[in-house]
């Protein structure tokens, strides 16, 4: 369909905006990246450590944000906001506003001179408050698009007409104080919006005394002060006296799960923040006491209760299970908090500082938005999307991802922003993609045998580097040293008109080998690659020395040693480029059509996600029949009947001609890699073995309800699990007699020993069921027998809704769980007697039930390590499927083409399943819409006649990309999966593995080129 | 198999534990519990051992399982046989705990498979020093049958590895021979794994032996190697410590890489240090040279050693080859397992079980991380200054 367009608009460029713009721009999709603020990234730059892996926040984040703004498929417009959208899904009309910079992004090299001179200090948002910027700034260090831009409202010249320092003081000329706001048409296929969150203002809760005692903050607050690069150099101290605090408070559900503020739902990722914020507290601050003030810990997500575990037993994390009445500073300004136990006993409390633990919630621009693209808003601002199609807005074409339709974690916002993606290409004009061809007016000049050729550039980076480094000298050494023909100091080595003298100079030299010291080959590496590309040298014949992160920011202090470092780092990158040799990108054919397995929501959702952009798709189903788990599955907390959804979705998965689903399928092996993967199922029982080809892997094989008999689970008909209560609930068929009293008892096998985890589901399903009973049966009593309510999210109105029902709930804990017994051993339907030890009470309640619902946990099924294997794929501990990454690679394994979603990933509820399953499609889109991939350049490669064959490299590299090979027995590199890391390398003793264009020969010339301390010893 | 029900068949010989292993050969093969036996047999000039694989009775007849000298480690005779997998023929292998252990190691490397082996370890009383035996292979068998004799380890004219040895009894062998303690002439035939009690039952071993006392026997002696262990092995250390002491201990080395090539362990195809890229340019050897205003040939002494052991000290068994294949006298085989007693424990790994644990560098576990940084932290507190 021509008339569509290939091009998608996303409002917001925080981790889902990323997201979704990165899996766009690979699938070959023209993407407009619209960010109100001046840099992309959102709120993760802000974050210190990410949950439950401790990983650094920005630097997990920085290579998608950089590669963001490589991308050519992908612009982004900062400062913008989309004003209007007419059209319709496919070819929609859109109006940006582009506010004016005053700074020519072009021009700007954003060394930082300007900021220096600028003397109007403004208040940092990016540090919420806790330091000043100046006029111009740049947002943050690792800001992206690298640019300073001018606040309009406090520059001088801007606001007074005096000023221009910053004009005087700028080298490249790029101030432009004439600079207009824009409005910009663009016409776009569909359109995303991951506008974001907000944290709540804590300002109007005067009780907590947030703003007038300086020692009370908000967690975002403490976050920026446990930040390494944040305004206290990860230093924290109390604000009243600069001293370390000894004891610190966290304060739960500040902002959330309160109706008195019309916030009736969960923020559902505070819990484990302020757990992460505790633990790290304590690696900072030596005997730090800390306490997390709490009414239910809400620890969900994968290995999260592990966490948890961690904190408290590990860190001695004290949980406090309490109500936070107000808190008062003493005279000797300590603050005191009042709480109230569950047994309604007050208590106080002196702490050293407190954290509140601040909600998330709907931004404001919401309302706006919402008028301007007219899509509806939920009761709390949030933008609006249903629980059986939770990635869509009110309106078509128009799609939601990350926190703006509900708090989220960063997992999930990178779930949803794929989910969102594989929604919006239905409206797109695909097409699969070629290789980039490779320009033929540049021919590329063979080198090998020429004698190395090297020129070296060392850049000032403004006084970033020259303002330490003595640049001109560290140049002028570089001359000195063995083949190089060519050197020279320049301002900016990444400017547009350095590239060009960089060019020039390959050529007036006929250089060979070309090394820039200037700052990280991680932003910049591919830029001068592709530069000297375009001067006829292979890319791979670069070598980069860091001099800014290591000299001069390293050394800042110590400007003589930093030149000698300098020189040394320069040294030893000639010595390695000398080794360089021309290396070449293989190109890998990708095999259009995918693999799924499993046919429950997840797998059917994927299949028809894949179909629907075009690819056919294998479903395989182990059960004869599809559905999975959500065959159980009758009720939802809207009326819509998920039986309905379920035959629907079955009907349009068997209808659509590029799907073929295979039923009762056994997988027999599974064999290739990304692109051209091989399966074989078996045959039997009146079927034929069948072998497909295909390109990805999508793993959807789900999870099973955990077989138990605690609980005298099976001893009696009126013993059940909530999934066969709910059958009970559809087809009205209860026991017999009066229902009288219920309990529901809820952590059966999940967050104990051999389970360590939470069901996740359990607590919301049982509230569902619940609710569905006392619409029948008005005068049942209901109890829960429970450890926390983990309803997060929108489902804890639910929770207040049975709460206000006259529901009892009874917290147990796993020293005092409930004890069931048998009311008459003789009858297969006994009644039960439940005695559960009630906390606030302080005693046991004894009740004799007429029904006992267990919850019971989500298993991972056993066969996940038969299929582990056979695709080399890991498991977690639990024997559930190990993602790439926990928190920006949630549906793809380490290995290339194999995706995974569902409850094969971990427990989830329906509309998660459905997000997940969206977002491993449109990851494998991103290689399906391809016709091929390029390999690595800089691989591993073996010798075989040194290789013994041990296989300590097979054990060691992450990507399956090397094993032996059982006949000839020596390791052989799978070329399209490696990834050129060289754990491999290291590994290999007998020094039978080597990475190009990072040999072991070159490292050896690297530490030659040094004097070593071992050199100075004459004995050896 | 619960050690305090483990139950012995008992052989009895007048030549002792040699007589009773060399009936259990012959059985063995005679019953087709076996195809073919591995041991040591005597060399025709009467002055050495060597490994064979015979099946031929007569051939048998001449093998010395329980041998003075061990002038090739077992393990590596084992990787011959089976590198490439499991072989068509059933093999009975008669070695030392320590070849035994060394074996275990290279099956983890993907170097040895006993899927069709059937091992054999015996209470092991040392062994003689190769150049001892070669001087005067008389004197040596004299007092080595005196050694066995005695049922007792040896305390003289054994190797300084086997002083200190502490696993010289049974191993994670398939049948144990313990004599240690045990009346004169006796022996207990120990199953030690499953494979090894079906070979027991098929042969027709009774076991009804009770072996309390001998495991309280070995218990005791090894209580008293371990402090012996220690003492030598701390000695040990103090001698290579920092830098100097690394120097000093290898000055006398000659490169001429004996130690590895004798090493169970040492299982690459080329060393690194023999190989063509380890080699400098005499251009660059020279600057080196002037830049210290001396300079010691061959190369790389310290280098070589210090690699060899950061890649085998996590499987070092401390058999002792190194040292006694060493033409200079250095006590190589002290070194190593100095390092070895260090590293293996870091890792709670103990080479030479066979306990399905891998190798510790194969997985990755966080607590490791914390523990080598204390290590770190403590070695450099106690180098002080040294830089």
């Amino acid at each position: 369909m021509g008339s569509k367009r290939n091009s998608v608009l996303i409002v917001g460029a925080g981790i889902a905006g990323i997201q979704a713009a990165l899996d766009l721009a690979e699938m070959g999709v023209e993407v407009h990246l619209v960010e109100d603020t001046p840099t992309i990234g959102g709120r993760m730059p802000q974050l210190d450590k990410t949950f439950p892996t401790n990983d650094c926040s920005m630097c997990i984040l920085s290579p998608k944000m950089s590669e963001c703004a490589r991308h050519p498929g992908i612009q982004i417009h900062i400062l913008s906001n989309l004003k209007n959208v007419s059209g319709k899904p496919g070819r929609f009309k859109c109006t940006i506003l582009e506010r004016a910079k005053y700074v020519d992004p072009v021009k700007c090299v954003a060394c930082g001179l300007c900021e220096d001179k600028c003397p109007v200090k403004i208040e940092d948002t990016f540090d919420v408050g806790l330091r000043t910027r100046k006029a111009i700034s740049r947002y943050f260090l690792q800001s992206i698009p690298a640019e300073y831009t001018i606040d309009k409202d406090k520059c001088l010249y801007l606001t007074k007409g005096v000023c221009r320092i910053c004009e005087k003081t700028c080298e490249a000329g790029a101030i432009n104080y004439e600079d207009k706001d824009r409005e910009v048409e663009l016409e776009v296929g569909a359109i995303i919006l991951a506008a974001g969150i907000d944290p709540f203002d804590p300002i109007g809760f005067g009780h907590f005394g947030y703003h007038r005692y300086p020692d009370v903050v908000t967690s975002l607050e403490f976050e920026r002060m446990l930040s390494a690069s944040g305004p206290m150099g990860g230093h924290v101290v109390r604000a009243s006296n600069g001293k370390e605090p000894k004891k610190l408070a966290f304060i739960q559900c500040v902002g959330s799960r309160d109706e008195g503020i019309d916030r009736n739902y969960c923020s559902s990722a505070c819990c484990m923040f302020a757990i992460k914020q505790s633990i790290i507290a304590k690696e900072h601050i030596k005997d730090l006491d800390s306490s997390i003030f709490y009414m239910d810990i809400r620890a969900f997500g994968k290995d999260f209760d592990k966490y948890y575990e961690k904190a408290e037993k590990q860190y001695g994390v004290k949980f406090k299970r309490s109500k936070v009445a107000d808190i008062i500073e003493t005279p000797e300004g300590k603050l005191r908090l009042r709480y109230t136990l569950e047994k309604g006993t007050t208590q106080y409390e002196e702490f050293d500082m407190v954290v509140l633990s601040i909600g998330l919630q709907a931004r404001e621009a919401n309302q706006r938005l919402s008028e301007d693209l007219d899509i509806r808003l939920n009761e709390f601002g949030f933008c609006r999307s249903e629980r059986f199609s939770p990635l869509m807005t009110s309106r078509e074409g128009v799609f939601v991802c990350g926190a703006m339709n509900g708090p989220k974690d960063i997992p999930e916002s990178v779930v949803s922003a794929s989910g969102a993606v594989a929604n919006a290409v239905r409206f797109l004009d695909l097409e699969r993609q070629g290789l980039p061809t490779a320009d033929e007016s540049i021919p590329e000049k063979n080198v090998i045998g020429q004698r190395p050729r090297i020129g070296v550039f060392v850049c000032h980076c403004g006084i970033n580097i020259a303002g330490v480094v003595d640049v001109k000298d560290v140049a002028e050494y570089a001359g000195t040293l063995e083949n190089v023909e060519h050197t020279e100091d320049v301002m900016y080595a990444c400017s547009t008109d350095c590239l060009d003298t960089i060019k020039k100079r390959i050529e007036e030299h006929d250089l060979n080998r070309v090394v820039v010291a200037a700052c990280t080959p991680r932003t910049h590496e591919p830029l001068f690659r592709e530069t000297i590309n375009e001067a006829g040298l292979n890319p791979y014949l670069f070598e980069m020395a860091n001099i800014r992160d290591q000299c001069s920011w390293a050394h800042m202090d110590q400007p003589e040693l930093a030149t000698i470092k300098s020189k040394d780092l320069v040294e030893m990158g000639v010595a390695k480029s000398r080794g360089l040799q021309p290396l070449e990108r293989l190109p890998i054919e990708i095999d259009p059509k995918a693999l799924v397995i499993g046919g429950g929501l997840s797998g059917m959702t994927s299949a028809l996600s894949l179909a629907d952009a075009g690819h056919q798709v294998y479903l395989i189903e182990k059960e004869d029949e599809l559905g999975g788990n959500l065959r159980n599955i009758f009720f939802n907390f809207d009326d819509k009947d998920p039986q309905v959804f379920l035959g629907d979705l079955i009907k349009k998965v068997s209808r659509h001609k590029m799907i073929e689903v295979l039923k009762g399928a056994e997988i027999e092996d599974i064999s290739g890699y990304i692109g051209n993967y091989k399966t074989s199922l078996k045959a039997g029982s009146g079927k034929e073995g069948r072998l497909l080809d295909h390109g990805v892997v999508i793993v959807a094989t789900g999870g099973e309800e955990h077989k138990t008999e605690e609980y005298l689970l099976g001893k009696s008909s009126r013993i059940v699990t909530q999934v066969e209560f709910e059958r009970m609930l559809h087809e009205k068929d209860f026991p017999a007699g009066k229902l009288k009293n219920v309990v529901m008892i809820q952590c059966v096998g999940s967050r104990e020993e051999g389970r360590m985890y939470c069901s996740r589901i359990c607590c919301s399903k049982a509230v569902k069921n619940a609710l569905e009973l006392k619409k029948v049966k008005s005068k049942t009593n209901v109890y829960f027998a429970y450890r926390d309510i983990r309803t997060y999210g929108f489902s804890e109105k639910y929770y207040t809704e049975l709460r206000d029902e006259g529901t009892v709930f009874l917290r147990y804990t796993p020293d005092s769980k409930p004890v069931v017994e048998l009311i008459d051993e003789d009858v297969t339907d006994s009644r039960a007697r439940v005695t559960v030890f009630d906390p606030i009470m302080d005693r046991d309640v004894v009740i004799d039930a007429d029904l006992v619902v267990l919850a019971t946990a989500i298993d991972a099924p056993e066969k996940n390590e038969e299929l582990a294997k056979k695709l080399k794929v890991p498991l977690n501990a639990d024997g559930m499927f190990l993602e790439a990454h926990v928190k920006l690679r949630p549906v793809d394994f380490a290995t290339e083409g194999v995706f995974l979603c569902g409850l094969a990933h971990s427990p989830k509820d329906m509309d998660e399943s459905q997000a997940q399953a969206k977002a491993a499609a449109s990851r494998a889109l991103t290689f399906l819409n391809r016709k091929a991939v390029l390999a690595e350049g800089t691989i591993c490669q073996v010798m075989t006649d040194r290789c013994s064959g041990c296989s300590y490299c097979e054990s060691i590299c992450a990507y399956s990309a090397i094993e032996v090979d059982p006949e000839k027995l020596v390791a052989v590199v799978n070329e399209a999966l490696c990834k050129g890391c060289g754990a491999c390398v290291a590994s290999c003793r007998c020094g039978a593995l080597d990475l190009r264009g990072f040999t072991n020969q070159q490292m050896y010339s690297v530490f030659d080129s040094l004097d070593l301390v071992i050199t100075e010893k004459v004995g050896d | 198999m619960n050690d305090t029900e483990r139950s012995a068949a008992r052989m009895r010989s007048p030549e002792g534990i040699r007589g009773s292993l060399h009936d259990f050969l012959k059985i063995a093969v005679d019953k087709g519990a076996v195809d073919s036996v591995l041991a040591p047999v005597k060399v025709p000039a009467e002055n050495s051992y060597a490994w064979i694989l015979m099946n031929d009775p007569a051939v048998i007849e001449s093998a010395s399982p329980v041998a003075p000298v061990m002038p090739v480690q077992g393990a590596k005779a084992l990787k011959s046989l089976t590198r490439k997998g499991k072989g068509e023929s059933r093999i009975l292998a008669v070695m030392r705990p320590c070849e035994i252990r060394a074996g275990i190691e290279l099956m983890k490397l993907n170097q040895v498979h006993f899927d069709n082996i059937v091992l054999v370890s015996y209470d092991c009383p040392g062994a003689v020093p190769f150049q001892d035996y070669v001087k005067d292979p008389g004197f040596s068998e004299e007092s080595f049958g005196k050694m066995i004799a005695s049922g007792r380890p040896g305390e003289e004219n054994i190797k300084p590895a086997c002083g200190i040895c502490t696993e010289f009894s049974i191993v994670d062998s398939d049948i144990h021979f313990g004599y240690f303690g045990v009346d004169e002439g006796s022996a207990f035939v120990i199953p030690v794994s499953e494979q090894g009690a079906e070979l027991l039952d098929a042969i027709g071993l009774d076991r009804d032996a009770k072996i309390a006392d001998w495991e309280s026997e070995i218990s005791s002696i090894r209580d008293k190697r371990t402090k012996k262990r220690t003492e030598t092995l701390s000695a040990a250390g103090e001698r290579i410590k920092g830098l100097d002491g690394l120097i000093n201990a290898f000055r006398k080395c000659i490169g001429c890489h004996n130690c590895m090539s004798v090493c169970p362990i040492c299982y690459c195809r080329q060393c690194y240090f023999d190989s063509e890229v380890s080699k400098k340019d005499p251009d660059f050897i020279f600057e080196i040279a002037e830049k210290r205003g001396a300079m010691a040939f061959p190369r790389d002494k310290v280098m070589f050693h210090a690699g060899r052991m950061t890649h085998m000290s996590l499987s070092c068994v401390s058999c002792g080859f190194c040292t006694d294949a060493c033409p200079t006298g250095i006590p190589v085989a002290e070194i190593f397992s100095y390092m070895a007693d260090i590293t293996q424990p870091t890792f709670e790994y103990i080479a030479g079980k066979n306990n399905g644990e891998p190798l510790p560098l194969r997985k990755f576990e966080k607590k490791e991380l914390p523990l080598v940084h204390e290590i770190v932290k403590s070695a450099e507190g106690e180098e002080g200054s040294d830089e």
